[in-house]
């Protein structure tokens, strides 16, 4: 038998494998841009205790240094390799072909990543107990490192969407692949939010300290309103630039939402521009209450619908615009040897390349019809889609009763050769023998019209 | 299914380098990953014991505290230094570990969030310690139970993924009915056990070191340097004991006792257990337990190396598709600005964990904080100008 390197399924019914990355993934954006976002800040900070010889910023550094401990290196540390782990499991060849690519730049990576931990812990308990100087220098390494860590990780996330060029595929170079047309308008989108999150975080930090201090809380959080307006800045300049680096397939995602994109992206902006400007005029009325809400209100209706956007533009592909989310090989690539999988799934179907499917499956019957269409949906759609009827995240069921014309069979099955012929640029170019078709759609049918 | 899929599942691009410096890398960053897990198990457990003593106990009082920051930042570098072996292990045994994450998906989501659970209640722990002078004990078993669950589910994925392809099926499809939730589990408890003894001696030996370091400080007694020595040498000799028992049990169980490094090993621990209980200087005990952490580390990839080629699995035979200039990156980063950036922190960190109460570093009058500061200043600096100038360089040859 010819099998192809596919692994076993995981899916989690009515959620789908894929969104667990996609919970975790937020999760940790929110803490990792904390991380670099305060980076930057703390070496601001340090330099500015150092130049004015202010003992009192090192009271708000060292208090900010404590929550980051917790927030962005004990959620972000985790959920870090949490990402990989759930990816892993989720699409276990998408992640491959990252690991085969990158597995240098993302060793370099973590040299950073220790360098950047160790260096948080000692510059958070070195306060008081060394001189503003070294404090200073140890605080400017500590932010490059962490910058450091965006800069080999953004070439790996933006790979994901697409290297924007054919170099890559000709000759197979990581250096190609990393450096990307969208690589840069990524990095720098996102620093602007890092920025904006560490004013975001910083203005907890500030409003909790009015007991103590009432006028060095007003001063910061004065100062936070601004870094906090001059990340949300950077981050909707660059977000411009990087749409259009987008290929295709992401604009045509993109267009399908692009209006509530944009209302949401405007009710944001509004939103915090009005939060940051409050900060600077009337910092007294920001409480750390409503400084935590917002931290939520980022998370949830910012990063969480972001990042479920930044993944839905990637469809069909997990990685590189050569591996299907399915895990079906979707094109050559002569630089690394790779070979499109689409033509040999086509003519022997998933049936015959799967090395995952029990003997008494490998031929379909009228007994094991159902179960041998119900495992194949799973192979072939579950990365993207809930299957279950009421499952939640792009749940087929409900898509097939919105968008199709009608819920029979054959109606399905049309529709999947439809899907299989490429005319759908979000959809994967597979199209499969007639008999596994059939045995797909006979299952999906009874599953709408259950 | 027969054991030559295991080279059908190995990633098509091929490996970015020789597959031998993977396994060799392998091995050096696990020992590095799991002297931290032991370390942190043993300080973990060590300061629930303490934090009931610590209240009516002087040595104890001063010692749980430190216990307590130990587990904290033990279990902060244990997650950081496993991220390398994790990411080496998927370069060159992509098949076994691919199939294992997918088996046990299900477990794979809740190893994550239970790690982060057990974390923040360890924050929970430190603080309650603090302020109560020995208070949040219940908090901190619940901690490090889920802590020890966390450890077993990451020994699961390991066990899986040097499993069989046949068991692997049965997992999947049991009796040929296909079961997608991810739920599997599987343990071998010789190969368990042993490990998890190994962090009675590693916190034996890192009391020893503690006592080294404060003897030389004027705010620490002569009772409490005594006291912690005795502790550490005691947990050393007894914990190492057990562990040599359990290492020939687990060898003898894979057919290893006779093999050179399973041997080796042997002598090493017994040379570590006279050294724990004879030398004076514990600093040289933790360089000669660097080695016994290499040696054990390479007897687990010998023991995997030896399943998966058994199956049919050809290592040495993977494509290699040579990627110079990233890998130039790394060792350039790794050796050059990882070495001189962690040598720079470490100084200061030692030279700061010696001062007297309420005194302050200036590390200006320190040459060596200065000069180590202003290098790795300097490397952090090359290295951003080197990234923009080799990024700009590759978007105009292919854009342009």
């Amino acid at each position: 038998m010819d099998y192809l390197g596919l692994f076993p399924v995981f899916y989690v019914p009515d959620v789908g494998s894929a969104w667990l990355m996609g919970l975790t993934g937020a999760i940790h954006i929110m803490a990792s841009h904390t991380s670099v976002g305060a980076a930057m800040l703390f070496a601001f900070l340090a330099y500015k205790a150092y130049k004015e010889d202010r003992d009192d910023l090192y009271d708000y550094m060292k208090r900010y240094g404590m929550f980051l401990l917790i927030f962005s290196y004990v959620i972000g540390s985790i959920t870090g390799p949490g990402i990989w782990y759930t990816a892993t499991a989720a699409s276990p060849r998408g992640i491959s072909a990252l690991i085969h690519n990158f597995v240098w730049v993302w060793a370099t990576e973590w040299v950073f990543f220790i360098y950047e931990v160790v260096a948080v812990f000692a510059l958070v308990y070195f306060i008081g107990k060394i001189d503003k100087k070294t404090h200073l220098k140890l605080t400017l390494t500590f932010a490059i490192a962490s910058v450091g860590t965006l800069a080999l990780i953004i070439g790996i996330i933006s790979f994901m969407m697409w290297p924007g060029n054919d170099a890559f595929y000709n000759t197979g170079s990581a250096s190609d692949a990393f450096f990307g047309i969208n690589t840069f308008p990524h990095m720098f989108l996102r620093i602007g939010f890092m920025i904006m999150m560490s004013g975001v975080i910083g203005l907890i930090i500030s409003s909790a300290m009015k007991r103590e201090n009432v006028e060095l809380s007003n001063e910061l959080t004065r100062k936070m309103g601004y870094v906090g307006l001059l990340g949300g800045f950077i981050a909707l300049f660059f977000f411009m630039w990087y749409i259009s680096t987008l290929p295709a397939n992401a604009e045509a995602v993109l267009g399908l939402t692009l209006d509530s994109i944009i209302l949401n992206r405007i009710i944001l902006a509004i939103l915090f521009s009005l939060y940051f400007f409050l900060a600077i005029l009337k910092p007294q009325w920001i409480g750390k209450y409503l400084a935590v809400i917002m931290m939520f209100v980022i998370g949830i209706v910012g990063v969480w619908p972001g990042e479920k956007l930044r993944e839905s533009m990637r469809k069909p592909y997990v990685a590189g615009q050569y591996i299907y989310s399915n895990q079906i090989i979707s094109r050559d690539v002569p630089g690394k040897g790779v070979k499109s999988e689409v033509e040999v799934v086509a003519s022997k179907g998933l049936l015959g390349v799967d090395p995952w499917v029990p003997d008494r499956l490998r031929t379909i019957t009228p007994e094991n019809k159902l179960e041998v269409g119900k495992y194949l949906t799973e192979r072939a759609c579950s990365n993207c889609h809930s299957l279950e009827k009421g499952g939640s995240y792009r749940n087929m069921v409900m898509l097939i009763e919105t968008k199709l014309p009608g819920t029979d069979k054959e109606t399905i099955k049309n529709y999947m050769n439809v899907i299989g012929t490429g005319a759908i640029p979000y959809m994967p170019k597979i199209a499969l023998p007639d008999e596994e078709y059939d045995a797909m759609a006979e299952w999906i049918a009874a599953q709408v019209n259950n | 299914m027969e054991g030559t899929i295991l080279n059908v599942l190995r990633d098509p691009a091929g490996v970015p380098f020789y597959p031998v410096v993977f396994q060799g890398l392998y091995i050096l960053t696990w020992a590095l990953h799991a002297a931290f897990v032991l370390l942190a198990i043993g300080s973990f457990g060590l300061s629930l014991y303490g934090s009931m003593k610590q209240k009516h106990d002087a040595n104890w009082k001063l010692l749980n505290p430190h216990l307590i920051q130990t587990g904290k930042l033990s279990i902060s570098l244990l997650i950081l230094l496993g991220i390398a072996p994790l990411l080496f292990t998927q370069v060159i045994y992509d098949a076994g570990w691919y199939v294992a994450n997918t088996l046990s998906g299900a477990w794979v989501f809740i190893f994550i969030y239970a790690l982060v659970t057990a974390y923040l209640m360890f924050y929970w722990y430190y603080y309650a310690n603090k302020r109560n002078g020995g208070g949040g004990t219940f908090v901190g078993l619940i901690s490090f139970l889920i802590v020890v669950f966390c450890g077993i589910l990451m020994h699961n994925f390991a066990v899986i993924s040097i499993s069989t392809p046949a068991e692997w099926m049965e997992m999947y499809a049991p009796g040929g009915v296909i079961d997608t939730s991810g739920l599997n589990l599987k343990w071998d408890v010789v190969r368990l056990a042993f490990l998890v003894s190994l962090s009675i001696p590693v916190l034996g030996i890192f009391l020893q070191n503690y006592s080294d370091f404060v003897s030389t400080k004027s705010d620490y007694s002569a009772d409490f340097v005594s006291f912690t020595r005795k502790l550490g040498t005691k947990f050393a000799v007894v914990g190492l004991l057990i562990s040599a028992v359990l290492f020939v049990l687990w060898m003898m169980q894979v057919g290893l006792l006779m093999n050179i490094v399973s041997l080796a090993t042997i002598v090493s621990v017994v040379i570590l257990l006279l050294m724990a209980m004879f030398l004076k200087n514990s600093y040289i005990t933790t360089l000669w337990l660097v080695v016994v952490a290499l040696l054990i580390s390479g007897i687990r990839e010998l023991i995997r190396y030896n399943i998966m080629s058994g199956l049919g699995y050809d290592l040495y035979g993977y494509p290699v598709n040579l990627e110079i200039p990233t890998i130039a990156m790394f060792l350039s980063t790794f050796v050059i600005l990882g070495f001189t950036g962690l040598a720079y922190i470490l100084t200061m960190a030692w030279k700061v964990g010696k001062l007297e109460n309420g005194a302050t570093l200036d590390g200006t009058k320190s040459a060596a904080i200065t000069k180590l500061g202003n290098i790795t200043l300097g490397l952090f600096v090359i290295w951003m100008l080197i990234y923009f100038a080799w990024g700009m360089v590759i978007l105009f040859k292919n854009t342009l």
